[in-house]
């Protein structure tokens, strides 16, 4: 395992590129469920036929769990977007076909997004009450099992020479509603300070997938708190604002 | 009062095992609460309320202190209401036992309790809704378990455990109201599961998660209150009343105004007017100020709810004055995309223009859909001149609740400025905001009603014709009441072409002449008359437009008669419509046309058999597709029948032959009727003996015995008059398909089949009996044996009496030269097979099968015509018992 070209470095992992392989290094101490976890999502996901890297191995090195896919050459969808600015509504068409594409597939034994989000609802630094409405909220939400990133941003989305784009990062992907994986696009797009480019995106989804935008926003409070888990101090304020809402009498 | 609380300590709840062990308990405290009396439970129910009324202002206070949200006057307000209306809305409803009873129908109505019942309780009415729900469920012997909100759980355990205490001390079981302390989603599900019936009064998570659990729920969801002030409204009433509701507890109440749309000619007085009563117009900078604060991603920011109005405009970030009731927004849009458009939960109002009524109830519409369906809309106008306006508004709202010129949060609960909505804290929405109930839920919800329902007999009846004439000669002297009486002046005769070339008529045209009566004949009546004859004669009856008719003849003359009578009345009828079969004639679903308001009917019959005279009944046939076309209806009838042995003497034999036997099996039929009576089972009985004793001699000597012709004639008008009645049985729908497909006179066929027909109906278990209240039980055994017994032909047993019925028909048949088969009749085996099973089916489906007193089967009446055709007997399939065994 060659480890001199490092592609990126993360606060708790390190990418490298060594040939057509790329490994993703854990530090040390990191979950190792979570690990395997993310790999066996990879996994499944590769089973649904959707453009992914494939898994080639996960093993350890020096006591350090690494996972091993193919390397997918190319930019990223978001280095697309901030290098040619005058491209942008093309790359915003081709990110929603792509995220309306992945919702068309299926993966029955990926975890359940209402579970997931119900957990995070438990670890969420909330008081009860607004614990208990976004519990009863998360409740009356639809069951779909549609296959959901949970992370689905344009960074995570590697074009490659043929323009071919591949998503990667598959370690929060869930079976579940679509719409609470495009409320946390949404919102992922808001946390980056974009609220126009945010809300084109959020218009272009609703109308491409003929999703009503209520519907959409129905998930925000949940997703914002179960985004307030990841523990970003100055993100904190903002996405509380999003949770601290009161369905109708 | 100290002194009287010594009771056993509350265990709290506060964890899914707690809950479990409550909901045990609260189960066995119901089933005792089960066997209260209507005294005990009225009691309970007083001294609940008195103590719930009481505690009104300490409760208030309490839910504004935990919540932070409301005002305490407007919560004291709530409580009382909930206490004292709800409590003088129910005091005299009975909800125990017997709640109804009808003697005369033998119904009964009685009212038991539902059970255990989950109520959710949301955080805006935390007290007075608890109040509410514990009230009605103690009015019906329910238990209750509360899931208040966290929120507010403090205080709607307070209100439960006040009502608690009052109801026990006053006898309800111990433990008959119970609360969860520290709710939780897991709690709350495990509550609706377990509970009988949801009362879940809550955001549409709520609502849904009730309507998710399994359980029935009463559940209501979410409003968007648009309120219209049309041109003609009074604006200061209109605006007051606005501004009165949704200041109310602070713009809590669901159904509270959202919207205030306002007709484009009245905009500025209407402006004027809420700035002269308080309110703060927001200008385009803070209007985007408040939209950013008070919706958050299309949820209502939980800080602003309940607050006033200089309050949220604090958090927004502007200032108003102090005194601010309600901050009001103009804008344009009512899509969801505009903030003001959503619910607010708040004294925040959006005021939109409207250029006309349409626009404004087509804005309305648009603000319900999105976010307020099956809740609650309200319109200002002139109550007394714009009717029609209420009536469009009315018809296009999606609401279940429609306010006029009332506040909508004090008009939607009921009983404040109406006084026939029912008072409630939980209102309905019905299926548009998926709900089960549309209506204000109230005690009649929260019980289970069961209805007993005792036997009764049908009502029967007995008609015929206002006047029937008879005797030898009669005709001449009837026909004089024609002028003398009536004061007829034309008279339209219908008849068939043998009797008017015969000169049978001119005896009645030469006295119509002699009355000076103008008369005219229509003489093309053919045997199984056509609809095509049929209008022949109405358009000549149309031209020549009789005050009077007469149909004289056999049956196919009388029922052309009446056809024509029918289509000259009222040339717009539909056949098919008229013909549709029944199972009740006083239920069929054709509403026959009146008759008579043109012509009076006059039947004469030439034969002895039909019976057409006097019966309600016609047959035609469609010539063009070949159905025929049965029509019964009492108006139908005759107004008179003139049977008279003048016109009977030249009847050939073989038409004495058939017409006679068709005559038995009238008589025969109706006896064996389900719908039989004694005044039908007399002239039945009084027919069959007549016609026993001389249908010989009439079929022998008809040109000449005069006594055995008039027996003959009255003996098959009274057997009409008990079909006419009691109708008839599957002898005739067998006749009437066997003669429609091969040609059989009626009276022989009917002939051919009834002797298989009364053995086949006598079975003691047969397959399936006749439906009819009062058929009891399967008795044409016993009924055929009173026959033979009428007309003394011996036998001990009721099976040795039909053997003996069943042989003197044959042998009767026989005297008067009626064949025993139909192959007799010259019918082709081939044909016959052919046809057998749509035969069948046509004979099961024709309406005499009602009446016949078993149920057949078409397997059987397909046995029945082979028998016919070959000559065999109906056998039964094997029984489990012997099928003699009474006889043994």
């Amino acid at each position: 395992m060659n480890l001199d070209n490092v592609v990126s470095v993360r606060k708790t992992k390190t990418i490298y590129r060594d040939g057509d392989r790329c490994i993703k290094m854990f530090e040390p101490g990191y979950s190792k469920a979570d690990i395997l976890n993310e790999a066996l999502n990879q996994a499944r996901v590769e089973e649904t036929g959707f453009d992914i890297p494939k898994i080639i191995e996960v093993t350890t090195q020096d006591g350090q769990w690494a996972i091993v896919s193919e390397f997918i050459e190319g930019e990223t969808l978001q280095d697309l977007m901030d290098s040619r600015p005058e491209k942008m509504d093309e790359y915003l068409e081709l990110f929603v076909d792509l995220q309306i594409k992945m919702h068309s597939l299926k993966s029955p034994s990926l975890n359940k997004l209402k579970d997931k989000m119900n957990r995070k609802m438990g670890e969420a630094n909330i008081d009860a009450t607004t614990r208990y409405e976004l519990r009863m909220r998360l409740e009356s939400m639809p069951n779909h099992d549609k296959l959901c990133h949970g992370d689905f941003r344009p960074s995570n989305i590697i074009i490659d020479k043929d323009g071919v784009p591949h998503v990667i990062d598959w370690s929060h992907a869930t079976q579940g509603n679509a719409s609470a994986d495009v409320a946390r696009t949404y919102l992922l797009f808001c946390l980056k300070g974009n609220m126009p480019l945010a809300k084109k995106y959020l218009n272009l989804f609703c109308k491409k997938s003929n999703t009503a935008r209520q519907y959409v926003e129905k998930w925000m409070p949940i997703v914002a708190a179960s985004q307030s888990v990841k523990g970003n101090e100055a993100e904190r304020e903002f996405l509380l604002s999003w949770v601290n809402v009161v369905e109708y009498e | 009062m100290k002194a009287t609380s010594a009771k056993t300590e509350r265990t709290p709840i506060e964890s899914v095992e707690a809950l479990e062990a409550a909901i045990a308990r609260v189960r066995k405290a119901q089933e005792i609460f089960a066997t209260y009396t209507q005294e005990q439970v009225d009691k309970i129910f007083l001294a609940a309320a008195t103590a719930a009324n009481q505690a009104r202002l300490p409760l208030a206070k309490m839910a504004v202190e935990e919540t932070g949200m409301g005002v305490v006057e407007d919560k004291v307000i709530k409580n009382n209401y909930a206490a004292e209306h709800i409590y003088n809305a129910y005091k005299n409803t009975k909800t125990c036992g017997v709640i109804e009873e009808d003697k005369a129908y033998g119904t009964k109505k009685i009212a038991e309790p539902i059970g255990v019942v989950a109520a959710v309780i949301p955080t805006t009415n935390p007290t007075s809704t608890a109040i509410f729900k514990c009230l009605i469920c103690l009015k019906t012997r329910n238990a209750i378990i509360i899931s208040p909100h966290p929120r507010a759980k403090k205080c709607t355990a307070e209100a439960a455990k006040i009502i608690l205490e009052a109801a026990v001390k006053a006898g309800a079981p111990e433990g008959i109201i119970e609360w969860i302390d520290t709710p939780t989603l897991d709690m709350t599900t495990l509550l609706m599961k377990e509970a009988d019936i949801i009362l879940a009064t809550g955001g549409p998570g709520m609502v849904k998660s009730a309507y998710s659990s399994g359980k029935p729920a009463l559940g209501v969801g979410a409003g968007n209150t648009p309120a219209i002030i049309d041109s003609t409204a009074d604006i200061k009433l209109a605006v007051s009343s606005i501004i009165h509701s949704k200041t109310f507890d602070n713009g809590m109440i669901c159904a509270s105004e959202q919207s205030v749309i306002v007709l484009n000619d009245i905009y500025d007085e209407v402006r004027k007017e809420f700035a002269y009563r308080g309110c703060y117009f927001l200008n385009d900078e803070e209007k985007d100020k408040v939209r950013s604060t008070i919706i958050i991603n299309g949820s209502v920011n939980a800080k602003i709810v309940g607050q006033p109005a200089p309050k949220i405009a604090e958090i927004c970030g502007i200032t108003v004055p102090e005194g601010t009731k309600i901050l009001i927004g103009e804008v344009e849009s009512v899509d969801i995309s505009e903030e003001f458009a959503h619910e607010k939960l708040s004294p925040v109002l959006a005021m939109y223009h409207a250029e006309s009524f349409d626009d404004a109830i087509g804005k309305a519409e648009h603000l319900i859909a999105d976010g307020g369906f099956g809740h609650t809309s309200s319109v200002y106008l002139d109550a007394v001149t714009e009717r029609e306006k209420i009536d469009k508004f009315a018809s296009k709202m999606k609401t279940c609740r429609i306010p006029v010129n009332t506040p909508a949060s004090h008009g939607g609960i009921g009983d404040l400025y109406n006084f026939k909505l029912s008072p409630s804290l939980t209102l309905g929405c019905g299926s548009w905001g998926g709900n089960s109930v549309s209506e204000n839920v109230g005690v009649k919800h929260l019980i289970n009603i069961k209805t007993v329902a005792e036997r009764r007999e049908n009502m029967l009846w007995f008609r015929a014709p206002e006047k029937v004439y008879t005797k030898k000669g009669c005709l001449p002297v009837a026909l004089d009441e024609l002028k003398y009486v009536m004061g007829k002046k034309r008279c339209f005769i219908v008849t068939d072409s043998f009797l008017y070339h015969s000169g049978v008529t001119k005896s009645i045209t030469d006295k119509l002449d002699e009355l000076g009566i103008a008369h005219t004949t229509f003489f093309d009546v053919e045997p199984d008359p056509t609809l095509a004859s049929a209008k022949a004669g109405a358009k000549a009856m149309t031209s020549f437009q009789p005050d009077c008719i007469i149909a004289i003849g056999g049956g196919s003359a009388m029922d052309a008669g009446k056809i024509m009578w029918v289509l000259y009345e009222h040339p717009e009828v539909d056949f098919m419509d008229m013909a549709m079969r029944f199972i009740d004639i006083r239920k069929r679903v054709y509403t026959f046309p009146k008759m008579g308001e043109k012509a009076y009917f006059i039947a004469v019959p030439t034969s002895a058999g039909t019976g057409s005279e006097v019966t309600p009944f016609a047959v035609i046939t469609d010539e063009t597709t070949g159905i025929k076309y049965p029509l019964a209806d009492y108006q139908l009838l005759p107004n008179m029948a003139i049977v008279d042995i003048d016109y009977h003497m030249t009847a050939p034999k073989g038409l004495t032959a058939a017409s006679g036997i068709d005559a038995v099996t009238h008589a025969l039929e109706a006896y064996a009727s389900v719908m039989a009576t004694d005044y039908t089972d007399s002239l039945a009985i009084g027919a069959l003996k007549t016609i026993f004793e001389y249908l010989p001699r009439a079929y022998d000597n008809g040109q000449t015995d005069e006594e055995a012709r008039e027996k003959m004639a009255n003996a098959a008008t009274m057997a009409g008059m008990a079909f006419a009645n009691a109708f008839l049985g599957i002898s005739h729908s067998l006749a009437h398909k066997l003669g429609a497909y091969h040609h059989i006179a009626h009276g022989v066929a009917n002939a051919l089949v009834i002797e298989d027909v009364m053995r086949y109906n006598a079975s003691e278990a047969p397959q399936k009996m006749g439906t009819f209240s009062q058929y009891d039980h399967p008795n044409a055994l016993h009924r055929y044996a009173e026959i033979a017994d009428a007309l003394n032909l011996g036998g001990k047993t009721d099976e040795e009496k039909l053997e003996n019925l069943i042989s003197a028909v044959h042998e009767l048949k026989h005297r008067v030269g009626i064949k025993d088969t139909i192959a007799e009749y010259g019918v082709d085996e081939k044909k016959f097979l052919e046809t057998l099973d749509e035969m069948t089916e046509c004979a099961f489906d024709d309406q005499c099968t009602g009446a016949n007193p078993r149920y057949p089967l078409i397997s059987e009446l397909k046995q029945i015509y082979l028998d016919a055709y070959y000559g065999g007997t109906f056998t039964e399939k094997a029984m489990p018992t012997c099928i003699n065994a009474r006889a043994d």
